[in-house]
């Protein structure tokens, strides 16, 4: 969500600090940030905490814990009311589960116009599309406390004694135009809210508004709605619908019933403000009230799963920073959950509250205990280690390939692009075209022949085996890995490497020397001589020939030529081993 | 003349081993002197041990998190996303077999994202899984025992490691973990910088629950690395696609 520094510092007396310092603190005490551009953050607000900090007033509420500074006022810890109601606008609620509160205002008599320029540099600075008063009075709100809204024109839905909206699930073949000029259909498992004086759908609940009753400039009276969805209902019909807004982003995340009322009444006054008219009455159906709840702590639980000594007062003070309201008595903490915290509801969400709010990093590293039992050895994982040393001791390396494959008895149902969607039953498949691949670059590799080996998971005859399968110019061939019991790993060596050198992607050329040297000459000394002199796209030589005779020694070397930056000429490798020739002449050596 | 200018000479008669198995055996090592046993499950995976048991429910965003691979006319079951279904998998079968905690368990194995591929992404991919369950397993334990592992892999580099909060269902508290290596002998790419390593944090007691095991008795950390990352990190490695290349310029420097 981007939140802006300007907006948040509504919340507080004194200037917040510069952006870049919030954006530390909220990433080490609550949130990742995603970017900071200028005074605008961007907060990976995670999945537990999109009940509340989907809003820049539970953003400013964790900025205040953080930094230990206190917020002027919080806009829902005040006295709501949702009166006078008004009987011009009826609500019906079919199932209650899936629409556990819904509260609105008739507004009469507003004048639809451009928003003034606080709030559309507002809206802009964190995404937001400037369109009209009334609409950026409900998405300003929304931003700012965390509670979806929608405005319908009263004048557009039909009015026998005053509105009736109907709350029920859609029925086949219902469409809607949607405020974004897009059409859609409805499927029987969405909600929508139903012009109930007409029978046709007004909006896509919780997701989208209909253009037929949205605001225009010759909107007079306007509804405000404020409601509460079920989160799994709306997240599927957004899913089905592919349309995700900032309201079905919210509700399917789950908001409290309780938000609703101030929703309403918030986003009242500020289009009366705006937009002049006045708010003549309220309406409320809230057919599943939410309970308060308590979660309760011992210190001791906290200091026990932190493996922490704090003592009650910095718990206390943890408690007291976050605006939690809560009773010690001997240790042991009652908090009464405020409405808008759905995630806190087990003794380790206070935990976590307190262990980030103190700071992970007063945690003291601890090792373990030494651990009473021996580890068990896992057979396959052994059988497994034995065979890589037995198939590298004989020239195999070990390769991994892909267990997708373009037949097999089972598939996967929705890849990325579609190909390869079966599992394989066989390695030999993979391992017979790396072999391919591999044998293209044998003597850049330096082998005389290429080996593989993979121990890897194939599912076949309906089950999942783990196989070991090799590749040589013989052929391809696999088996099961036979389990190998044991009662401790052997240790085995592990990789010396210290740095992997990216590999040219370039064509090579390989050119051969042969030549007489005197007897008891080191082929090391030839290598050398030919690698000085042959130029920086030698990239290897091998000895593959050797034989002596009259006391003189005669050595046969590939050299391979590649560069890093291009394909290689015939005439640079040309030119590369006139002057090895050179370089072998002046050391006396003959080139056959 | 740089090192890759050099002439290699000829690879000796010795295969190689691929660098992901060489971690693993390495990983192996370290927890082992820690008490860690290796574990293993099925990569396809149902979704109760993958979603439900780790207290990820069905249709809940949270499991937006991860791009899941469905097996086709097979519903309820996936290509497990991650490593953890092996949590509750080594649990209820402790638990089954009448051995009831201190637990210590790695799971190093393949993991699958349904995500377009990339240089730092791919489908197919190898995790770490880390649990220590017990009566008075704590968060500095985690810090501790992650810590040890780092220094260890990183040749006892001095290596420091830093949480930050975060959310995944399965832990409570829950914290992304980050590290960073100081000294002379470390390379330009690592030196002195934060580096995201893994999630991890304190089993949700639901999770012991589903596993069968007694939230109220025992507690316990987890967490998952991805060795993928380890493997670039580590050894400078450019391309994460190298890893299921089977290109032997690539497996062979090892």
């Amino acid at each position: 969500m981007k939140i802006s520094r300007e907006w948040l510092e509504k919340y507080f007396d004194s200037p917040l600090p510069e952006a870049q310092k919030i954006a530390d603190a909220l990433t080490f005490h609550a949130f990742e940030i995603e970017s900071v551009e200028g005074d605008i953050l961007d907060v990976k607000v995670t999945p537990n905490r999109g009940h509340d900090c989907l809003s820049h007033r539970g953003l400013a509420k964790e900025i205040s814990a953080i930094l230990d500074i206190p917020i002027k006022s919080d806009p829902i810890r005040q006295s709501v009311s949702l009166e006078p109601k008004t009987d011009q606008a009826k609500i019906t609620i079919a199932d209650g589960k899936l629409c556990p509160r819904f509260t609105g205002a008739v507004i009469k008599g507003v004048k639809v116009a451009p928003s003034p320029e606080w709030l559309k540099k507002s809206l802009e600075a964190v995404g937001q599309k400037s369109i009209n008063n009334i609409v950026d009075a409900t998405n300003f709100v929304m931003l700012d406390i965390g509670q979806p809204l929608h405005a319908f024109d009263i004048g557009k839905l039909k009015q026998e004694k005053g509105i009736a909206l109907h709350i029920r699930l859609a029925k086949s073949g219902e469409k809607l135009m949607g405020l974004d000029d897009k059409e859609y259909e409805l499927k029987p498992s969405m909600l929508v809210i139903d012009d109930a004086n007409t029978g046709t759908v007004a909006s896509i609940a919780g997701i989208k508004g209909g253009k037929p009753t949205g605001i225009d400039e010759t909107t007079i009276d306007v509804f405000l709605e404020a409601a509460n969805w079920d989160g799994v209902t709306i997240r599927k019909a957004s899913q089905t619908l592919k349309l995700r807004t900032d309201a079905s982003d919210r509700f399917q995340q789950v908001i409290s019933s309780e938000l609703a009322a101030y929703g309403t009444t918030i986003a009242a006054k500020l289009i009366t403000e705006l937009a002049g008219g006045e708010a003549v009455g309220y309406v409320d159906e809230y057919p599943s009230p939410q309970s308060p709840w308590t979660v309760e702590v011992t210190a001791g639980k906290v200091n026990k799963v932190l493996g922490t000594s704090l003592s009650t007062d910095d718990i206390a003070n943890a408690f007291t920073r976050l605006a939690l309201p809560f009773e010690e008595i001997k240790g042991v903490f009652t908090v009464s959950v405020p409405f808008e915290r759905l995630d806190l509801t087990i003794p380790e969400d206070l935990i976590e509250e307190v262990g980030r709010i103190v700071g992970y990093d007063k945690i003291t590293s601890v090792e373990l205990s030494p651990f009473p039992k021996k580890p068990e050895i896992n057979v396959d994982f052994n059988a497994a280690e034995k065979m890589r040393k037995e198939l590298m001791a004989k020239g195999y390396s070990e390769v991994y390939t892909s267990v997708f494959a373009e037949k097999g008895e089972r598939a996967v149902a929705n890849k990325v692009g579609g190909e390869k969607p079966y599992l394989r039953t066989t390695l030999v498949d993979g391992l017979k075209e790396a072999l391919e691949r591999n044998s293209r670059n044998k003597d850049l590799l330096g082998l005389k022949e290429v080996k593989i080996f993979e121990i890897g998971t194939v599912w076949k005859g309906g089950k999942e085996k783990i196989l070991v399968g090799t590749a040589d110019s013989k052929g391809a061939s696999e088996k099961e890995l036979s389990a190998s019991a044991s009662d401790s790993y052997d240790q085995y060596p592990t990789s010396t490497l210290e740095r992997y050198e990216p590999f040219s992607k370039y064509p090579f050329i390989v050119r051969d020397i042969a030549m007489w040297v005197p007897a008891g000459t080191h082929p090391d000394e030839v290598i050398k001589t030919i690698f000085d002199s042959a130029g920086k796209t030698c990239r290897f030589i091998e000895l593959f020939d050797k034989f002596e005779k009259d006391r003189k020694i005669s050595f046969a070397f590939h050299i391979v030529f590649q560069s890093y930056e291009k394909t290689l000429t015939d005439e640079e490798a040309n030119a590369a081993m006139e002057k090895v020739y050179a370089a072998v002449k002046k050391e006396g050596w003959e080139v056959r | 003349m740089s090192k890759k200018d050099e002439a290699r000479l000829p690879a000796g008669r010795q295969g190689h081993i691929h660098p992901i198995s060489s971690l693993i055996r390495e990983a192996n090592q370290i927890f082992g002197r820690m008490g860690f046993t290796f574990a293993q499950g099925p990569l396809l995976e149902s979704e109760w041990y993958n979603f439900d048991a780790l207290n990820v429910p069905k249709d809940h965003p949270a499991r937006d998190m991860q791009d899941t691979f469905f097996i086709k006319d097979e519903p309820g079951y996936v290509l497990r996303t991650h490593t953890s279904p092996v949590q509750v998998r080594y649990m209820e079968e402790q638990i089954k077999s009448g051995n009831p905690p201190p637990y210590r368990v790695i799971v190093p194995g393949k993991v699958f994202r349904n995500e377009a591929t990339d240089m730092t992404h791919e489908a197919e991919f190898y995790q770490l899984e880390g649990l220590a369950v017990g009566e008075d397993i704590t968060l500095a334990n985690l810090k501790g025992t992650i810590e040890r592992f780092l220094r260890e892999l990183f040749k006892g580099a001095n290596v420091e490691v830093r949480f930050r909060p975060s959310f995944f269902p399965f832990v409570e508290p829950g914290v992304e973990v980050d590290m960073r290596i100081v000294g002379d002998n470390v390379p330009e790419k690592l030196k002195d910088r934060w580096i995201e390593m893994m999630g991890a944090g304190m089993v949700h007691p639901s999770v012991l629950k589903n596993a069968g095991v007694d939230p109220s008795k025992y507690q316990g950390f987890a967490f998952g690395v991805g060795l993928d990352r380890i493997a670039l990190l580590r050894w400078g490695i450019d391309d994460i696609r190298l890893m299921h290349s089977a290109d032997l310029r690539f497996i062979n420097q090892f």
